[in-house]
């Protein structure tokens, strides 16, 4: 049999249980616009029954817990597609700066090598011109300029993803850093039985960007997580976290170094992997290309040049037009410079006589000669532009396809996670409803109490 | 299923999109290009740069042609007066083979043709910008010098080196002829006949023998002047031939990279609409929720 008291205590654990909820309503509207923020809900469970007799009667309503709605699977696709965005961006950033060198059409290094066998042509015309004689040393030096220009370009933009580089290994640094602390903060909530819903959206904000800078693997336990590097370098575990360190090398770059280990080349993903990628791939691979055809070019000059006649009849043994090119072809481009400075030493000559152009058409026909890669200067600098492009196009299809895949993965999280606030507005009206509802009965039961009261027993 | 209560992030893509489309567009019609950058289309970015690489190739073949022609026309329009030399020099010969002639007659006809001498010697010693023409290569010295031990009183110092240079892709054009080549080729020397026929003319014997040789002479020269005449019939046609290819070179540049405008103007209208009706949608997207209906109190 059951009393009045008992139905009180039950008409208020609804009364609990809707301010609860309401709470939570509250909490999530207030956080509508919160980013990484995931929705909470109220997990509202039956009381335990009491059997009285033949009779069970239940007890009212518990807010068992309050939970944040999140779907650790796709949490963990979006940390993977981050990565892998996170990369693309920074690639795709250096190689269209690194674009820019080959894109103008006038001063690359194409219409000067265009230019110089252009004006050795027109010496051709009239081999004894002194003046023409000069526009060929001219034509020569800008060649040898529109090299070095570029190749100085290229360094300097090595240079400056190396110091994006170590920029990024101490925002990594800062992130795990911040990342351990919120794990002890959360196993403390999770020992006393607490819901550390926000500190884990944090946490998983804070993964979210570690995940743009480098490849993170997640190893969820019980109530902390680890973090590595997809080849197994520990970032963070539990409470503790690991430094990675950019650690200057003869090479003038700095290597990602964990724990005394060089791990440069094992990132595969993240800010940090595009980075090195460029730094020590991209670029270089244009500079070497770029040295093959400043060596290549150089060298087959020099072979004409130096079995020529120069205007005063000498034959020109060891006298070359450009410096010779170091042994190897490595820093040709930078290093480029035309030797000779006399226009009568250029020996345009083939037979000893100063009118004879002999030795000026076959320096032209280098033009259509294999200088480098088997391939004419032209056409060889035709397929470092081809490289350069296609790299760049390559890199902006996959960053705008892991742009709209991270889109469209957010999209499914905030179709999880996010806060409506439609469904706000309903569960408010709910839970208010059901709270003055719960009120009146307790007015009832008061009623009632206060009719048991004034009972008189004659 | 849910629906992801947060249009903006999407939207705000979306409006990015239009805006790239937009300015893509306009970049194609402010350059005239399609390929602005060598991502925007490598293969067509390599086509380009051998392009432009032949353009200027075949300005510069026209610019050697332009040179080489001024020095093929001058060196034409004296071997024209080297001949006209010559018939009069013939005409003088006839006239000193007459036997009537007395000594006098003869001395002043020899001296009208030691007059042609001279003006054959500087005709054949013709500089253009510097260069002796029928030097061969030793272009930088007057290759026929007056030389009183030489059976011809003259002789020749220059060399037999010819130059030929590039005007088209494996195209060169011979450009000189050397003196000996020019007046001695098949053994008549113009000069020796000129000096035998002076001679032959003062001395009233033997002027049929020098004649026929001034004849050989003469008609060497004529066939020999071919040369010239078809060099600079060649260059006329490679300058045609240049001109042509720099037209398709033109076309294959605007095929390569150059921008449809039709359908650059078309996506710039395309995007400006998107981008208004984006920017609309984002407008009103703040959304009416269910709170703008919940009763006021």
């Amino acid at each position: 049999m059951s009393n009045l008291n008992a139905t009180m205590a039950t008409a208020l654990s609804g009364l609990l249980a809707d301010q609860g909820a309401l709470e939570t309503t509250t909490n999530n509207v207030a956080n509508s616009s919160t980013p990484g923020y995931s929705r909470e809900c109220p997990v509202l469970v039956p009381g335990d029954p009491v059997v009285e007799g033949p009779l069970t009667f239940g007890t009212g309503v518990v807010l068992q817990q309050v939970e944040s709605v999140r779907d650790g699977i796709l949490e963990s696709r979006i940390q993977q597609e981050t990565q892998q965005q996170g990369k693309q961006d920074a690639l795709l950033a250096a190689l269209q700066q690194t674009q820019v060198n080959f894109s103008s059409s006038s001063g690359d290094i194409g219409s000067a090598i265009s230019s110089f066998f252009n004006s050795i042509n027109q010496l051709s015309t009239n081999p004894s011109d002194l003046s023409l004689r000069q526009g060929v040393l001219t034509a020569a030096g800008n060649l040898a300029t529109a090299f070095n220009q570029t190749a100085a370009n290229l360094e300097t933009q090595r240079t400056n993803l190396d110091l994006n580089v170590t920029q990024t290994v101490s925002q990594i640094n800062q992130l795990t850093q911040q990342i351990a602390q919120l794990n002890g903060q959360i196993s403390d909530l999770t020992n006393v039985g607490q819901n550390a819903g926000t500190f884990i959206d944090q946490r998983t904000q804070l993964i979210d960007q570690l995940s743009s800078l480098v490849d993170v693997s997640v190893i969820q336990s019980d109530k902390s997580i680890t973090l590595t590097t997809s080849n197994g370098t520990a970032l963070v575990a539990g409470e503790q976290a690991f430094q990675l360190a950019a650690q200057p090398t003869a090479a003038s770059v700095s290597d990602v170094v964990a724990n005394g280990q060089d791990i440069t080349a094992q990132l595969t993903g993240g800010k940090l992997a595009g980075l090195i990628q460029a730094r020590d791939q991209e670029i270089p691979g244009v500079l070497a290309n770029l040295d093959s055809l400043a060596s290549g070019l150089a060298d087959a000059v020099n072979q004409v040049q130096t079995t020529g006649y120069d205007l005063n009849g000498n034959l020109a043994t060891g006298v070359n037009l450009f410096a010779p090119p170091p042994a190897g072809g490595v820093g040709a481009a930078a290093s480029m410079s035309v030797a000779l400075t006399d226009p009568t030493k250029l020996a345009v000559s083939s037979d000893g006589s100063p009118g004879s152009n002999g030795n000026a058409e076959a320096m032209y026909a280098i033009n259509n000669q294999a200088v480098a890669g088997n391939q004419t200067p032209t056409d060889y600098y035709s397929g470092i532009v081809f490289g350069i492009g296609n790299s760049v196009a390559n890199a902006t299809a996959e960053d705008n396809a892991s742009t709209l895949v991270l889109q469209q993965l957010n999209d499914q999280r905030g179709s999880i996670s996010g806060v409506s606030l439609n469904e706000e507005a309903a569960n408010l009206v709910q839970y208010q409803e059901a709270y003055n509802a719960a009120a009146k009965v307790v007015t009832t039961i008061s009623d009632m109490m206060q009719t048991v009261i004034n009972m008189k027993t004659t | 299923m849910r629906v992801n209560p947060n249009p903006v992030p999407d939207m705000l893509a979306a409006l990015s999109e239009t805006q790239q489309q937009q300015q893509t567009a306009e970049l194609q019609i402010a350059t005239g290009k399609r390929v602005n950058s060598p991502s925007d289309d490598p293969a067509a970015a390599a086509v380009l740069v051998q392009n432009q690489d032949q353009t200027a190739e075949a300005d510069q073949f026209l610019q050697s042609a332009g040179s080489i022609q001024g020095q093929l026309q001058t060196v034409d329009s004296t071997l024209s007066t080297v001949t006209t030399l010559l018939n009069r020099a013939i005409s003088l010969g006839v006239e000193g083979g007459n036997g009537t002639l007395n000594s006098d007659d003869r001395a002043a006809i020899a001296t009208e043709l030691s007059g042609i001498q001279t003006q054959l010697l500087s005709a054949a010693n013709l500089s253009y910008q510097g260069n002796y023409v029928f030097a061969g290569t030793a272009s930088q010295t007057a290759p026929y010098v007056l030389d009183p031990s030489s059976a011809s009183g003259v002789s020749y110092v220059g060399n037999l080196g010819k130059n030929s240079v590039t005007l088209g892709t494996d195209y060169k054009l011979a450009t000189n002829l050397p003196g000996p080549q020019m007046f001695a080729a098949s053994g008549t020397d113009m000069f020796q006949a000129m000096h035998d026929l002076i001679t032959a003319v003062q001395s009233g014997t033997g002027v049929d023998a020098a004649m026929s040789e001034l004849s050989a002479a003469y008609a060497s020269i004529s066939s020999q002047r071919v040369f010239y005449g078809n060099a600079l019939n060649q260059l006329n046609s490679q300058q045609t031939y240049l001109n042509t290819q720099k037209v398709q070179l033109a076309q294959q540049e605007t095929n390569a990279g150059g921008a449809d405008l039709a359908a650059a103007s078309t996506n710039l209208a395309a995007a400006q609409t998107a981008q208004q009706a984006t920017l609309a949608a984002v407008a009103r997207a703040e959304p009416m929720s269910l709170f703008d209906y919940l009763p006021q109190y």
